[in-house]
């Protein structure tokens, strides 16, 4: 590696936009290898994955990675074999691909953290490059056999063609037809620059599954083009299908920059020549050209029926045009048009003089308005011209091998439809590629900093906005000044409203569909049935729905677990599946769907479901549960036990019906995000799993409650109901105060006592306790307070510095009058 | 199947990519006076081209595409 490549990066944004459009093109990659297992045939997805891997690997080439280079490169090659029929998809071939695309990215990675990729990755890549490479069906054989054969394959596939090559004419214009020639010599008297173009595809060009007919086919301004054989073409014994021996010559009339375009994916394959009138000339016609005018016999000649019936259409109609009553504006035009077609056309017959002769009659029919000259000429040499092309048409069918155009009318047409064929045929652009659609982005990248900075601002502002209210009162109250609090409250409620859309539309841009979490799953699920010998049908279902970013994110984690343990301990192998009378294909559903302000997630697969009895058993053995918890605690109730913390053991799972493994862990991270999760099983039939999220974190219902002449916080997500209790229906059960209610026994803790304040509840003037049940998990327990003030959202801020500390709050929020309200965190209270 | 194989004529339809070369040029080895019908065919990806020009297969109808015509109609004619 050379040195310059050995010292870190400066921050390069080409660097910077590279790692993140690699990123989104291996997850893109990586997705696409998944749909094409369930669909290998798919040639639609299968050149989606080539484009991908080929943009990314010349997006690679320009940075000094030779290591991701080489085994993009082999991975494009490979595709492309695939995709060319030569090769089939195998999972063994989706594995190394897949293989090959990890890598990748952990050499992304790599070069993110470092700025380069490390020089001891080089074997790495070699052996990923080799194992990409051993998949390809002979990938050289064919190039090896023509070398052995004994012609230079690098001379016969360059574009420039030697002279000893029989398939060439060293005059390269000389094959034209005479029509198409002559319009093509009134082409660049007009001042169009034609080109010529040479194109020797490569021998191997099919394996980079190009069609080079249908390239030259495409080419913009094509005028006329043939296929020839750039060598002798052997026996059909010995013809190899797949190296390409032809070659194409093509004239055409776009610009030098389109063409360069055009066939800028090719520049080794295709020589560009701007033509010169000169070359048009054939030396026959050179030396003849003093005597031309007079002499039929040099006349230029490939007339056929066709050509004959299309000259007799075009001067009828120009015949047409001449005899048009009305004279509108643009008369002079029509006939300068009428005699520049009749100048045309006997020049396409050879008839070069006549062009003098129609520019009199123009002159006259200008001048005095009347056409009866023009119309007297078109009569008069109709005969003549046609005589004058009709005895060569035999010359022009024998014409060796030249695209042989229709007719003249048929140039004209050809070249006018040109760029609209280009822009309405909606087959394969040869030589054009998706990115570029010169479209501008429809999508901002934005740094995450910066919406968090928007959504903090707006959370000011709807703190300041809460303080309307309290100064609207004070100048009703304190200075006694209704109108002006009533002016207060009207410029509140603008305010108000604007500030609620405003924050509504930040939480929209911070919105992101649970896509972002299920994409993953796909290659999850595959790699870890594949691992466990299982068979898998992934359903994943509400993929658009869509929830706030950090939600999301939290999201995945947990999501991975359960799917892990679904298939690990959930769906069974396909002999048991089969013993059992199931489908051998275990059904695997993640779906997502918004219910209200929240988001709804089921993890739900048909596999042996979770035995109650059994949790119940090891819940009593590890003393989560007591003997009347065990007696009393319904099926439901004790497979939602998986989540209790002291079930979560490794040794626990093995003997389980499985799903343990740090169930907890997905119970704490879900809650840490204001959810809830509940598992549903049927013994023998399936599990249910079901997440249920706020969409949006930003904004949190809190209910305010007051203890100790102190306000506190309670997430309405944890209350279940206020209660009011008189005192002498609580009683004490050893040391722990308990109240029925609904026929329950709840059992009750002082907020005071919890939060270590040396006071007792209050009651009020009924000599009632005020009680707030609230529920953490499946747990319900009621909190005596003093009394209970209104519910509000509000923005919540994490707790910073020396406060992170105090697991007993799960956040602050500012008060409409400027006070602070500590958010209880009641799961850690209790 | 975009080619299809009669007792002794190929007939070519829409696009006729570059899977089918291999299958043509193992028919035509078996029926070396074998014609092809192209009146219905859109499209010839380059190696079909080549089996068919190498093969010197008779042509018993060119294509309707007269764009197409154009192009295949020189190179089958002349044998090259």
């Amino acid at each position: 590696m050379s040195p310059s490549t050995k010292r870190p990066l400066p921050p390069n944004p080409l660097l910077e936009q590279f790692l993140s459009e690699a990123r989104d093109l291996l997850e893109n990659t990586g997705k696409k290898l998944m749909q094409l297992e369930e669909a290998p045939d798919d040639q639609e997805i299968l050149n989606e994955l080539f484009r991908g891997v080929h943009t990314l690997k010349g997006n690679s080439g320009l940075f000094t990675f030779p290591e991701m280079t080489r085994v993009l490169h082999a991975g494009e090659d490979l595709l492309g074999m695939v995709r060319s029929g030569h090769s089939t998809y195998s999972r063994e071939l989706a594995d190394r691909l897949l293989d090959a695309m990890d890598y990748v990215g952990a050499l992304c990675g790599e070069i993110e953290t470092t700025g380069e990729i490390d020089a001891s990755r080089t074997a790495e890549s070699q052996q990923m490059t080799e194992a990409l490479r051993k998949l390809m069906p002979n990938p050289i054989s064919s190039v090896d056999k023509v070398a052995a054969a004994g012609s230079n394959g690098e001379s016969a596939n360059s574009a420039v063609p030697s002279a000893d090559d029989p398939g060439y004419r060293p005059s390269p214009l000389g094959s034209i037809p005479e029509a198409v020639r002559m319009a093509a010599i009134e082409q660049s008297r007009h001042g169009d620059q034609l080109h010529w173009i040479v194109y020797r595809p490569q021998r191997e060009c099919f394996f980079h599954g190009d069609d080079p007919l249908n390239g030259a086919r495409q080419t913009p301004g094509l005028i006329w083009g043939r296929v020839l054989a750039c060598e002798p073409l052997p026996s059909l014994a010995e013809l190899d299908t797949y190296s390409c021996l032809l070659g194409f010559d093509l004239l055409t009339n776009a610009p030098r920059e389109e063409l360069d375009q055009y066939y800028r994916y090719l520049p080794d394959q295709v020589e560009i020549a701007a033509v010169r009138p000169s070359w048009l000339m054939n030396e026959r016609e050179e030396e003849e050209r003093p005597s031309k005018a007079s002499s039929t016999a040099s006349r230029a000649r490939s007339f056929s029926d066709d050509d004959e019936a299309a000259f007799d259409r075009i001067l009828a109609a120009q015949r047409q045009i001449l005899l048009l009553e009305d004279r509108p504006v643009w008369h002079a035009g029509r006939l300068r048009s009428v005699a520049e077609v009749l100048a045309n056309l006997s020049q396409a017959v050879g008839e070069t003089s006549a062009r003098a002769d129609i520019e009199v009659a123009l002159e006259e029919a200008l001048s005095t308005g009347h056409n009866t000259l023009l119309m007297a000429w078109l009569d008069g040499h109709k005969d003549l011209m046609l005589e004058a092309g009709l005895p060569c048409s035999e010359v022009a069918k024998n014409g060796i091998s030249a695209v042989h155009v229709e007719s003249i009318a048929n140039i004209g047409s050809f070249l006018e439809s040109d760029p609209g064929k280009l822009a309405t045929d909606d087959g394969v652009k040869f030589g054009r590629r998706a990115e570029d659609a010169s479209s501008g982005p429809r999508s901002l990248k934005v740094d995450q900093a910066k919406i968090d900075r928007l959504m903090n601002l707006i959370g000011e502002l709807v703190v300041e906005k809460n303080a309307l209210p309290y100064l609207a009162q004070r100048a009703e109250v304190q200075f006694g000044n209704r109108e002006l609090s009533r002016e207060i409250k009207g410029n509140y409620s603008v305010i108000n409203r604007i500030a609620d859309e405003m924050q509504d539309a930040i939480m929209q841009v911070r919105m992101m569909a649970v896509s972002f979490v299920f994409q993953r799953f796909p290659r999850l699920v595959r790699d870890i049935s594949r691992k466990l010998g299982k068979e898998v049908q992934l359903v994943l279902e509400g993929e658009q729905t869509e929830a706030d970013k950090n939600i999301i994110e939290s999201l995945a984690d947990p999501l991975i677990h359960i799917v892990r343990n679904s298939l690990d301990h959930g769906l069974e192998t396909p002999e048991v599946r089969r013993a059992c009378g199931k489908p051998e294909t275990g059904k695997l559903t993640i779906r997502a769907a918004q219910q209200a302000d929240r988001v709804v997630i089921e993890i739900i697969d048909d596999g042996k479901g979770i035995d109650p009895a059994v949790i119940k058993r090891k819940a009593y053995e590890r003393g989560l549960i007591d003997e009347v918890t065990l007696e009393r605690i319904g099926d439901q109730e004790a497979v939602n036990l998986i989540f209790a913390a002291g079930l979560s053991t490794a040794e626990v799972v093995s003997d389980l019906s499985g799903r343990g493994v740090g169930m907890d862990v997905v119970r704490s991270a879900v809650e840490k995000i204001n959810g809830t999760v509940v598992i549903e099983s049927e013994l023998g039939k399936g599990t249910t799993i079901r997440i249920s999220l706020p969409l949006s974190m930003a904004v949190t219902q809190v209910m305010i409650i007051e203890s100790d002449g102190q306000l506190f916080g309670v997430p309405m997500d944890n209350v279940v109901e206020t209660v009011r209790v008189p005192r002498s229906a609580i009683r004490a059960i050893k040391q722990s105060l308990t109240a029925v209610l609904r026929g329950r026994i709840v059992p009750l803790k002082s907020l005071n006592t919890l939060l270590g304040i040396p006071t007792v509840p209050r009651p009020n003037s009924d000599d009632e306790l005020a009680i707030l049940l609230v529920q953490t998990g499946s747990e319900v327990f009621g909190l005596m307070v003093d009394g209970f003030k209104e519910t509000i959202g509000l923005i919540q801020k994490p707790l910073n510095g020396f406060l992170s500390g105090l697991s007993a709050y799960s956040g602050s929020a500012l008060l409409g009058d400027g006070s602070v309200l500590m958010i209880l965190n009641v799961r850690e209270i209790v | 199947m975009p080619i299809e194989f009669k007792k002794n004529r190929a007939v070519f339809r829409d696009e006729v990519s570059v899977e089918e070369a291999e299958g043509l040029l193992e028919w035509l080895q078996g029926k070396p006076t074998a014609s092809a019908d192209l009146s219905a065919l859109s499209h010839l990806h380059t190696a079909n081209l080549q089996v068919l020009m190498a093969a010197k297969t008779g042509i018993s109808s060119w294509p309707k595409n007269a764009e197409l015509r154009a192009w295949l109609e020189p190179a089958l004619n002349s044998g090259e």
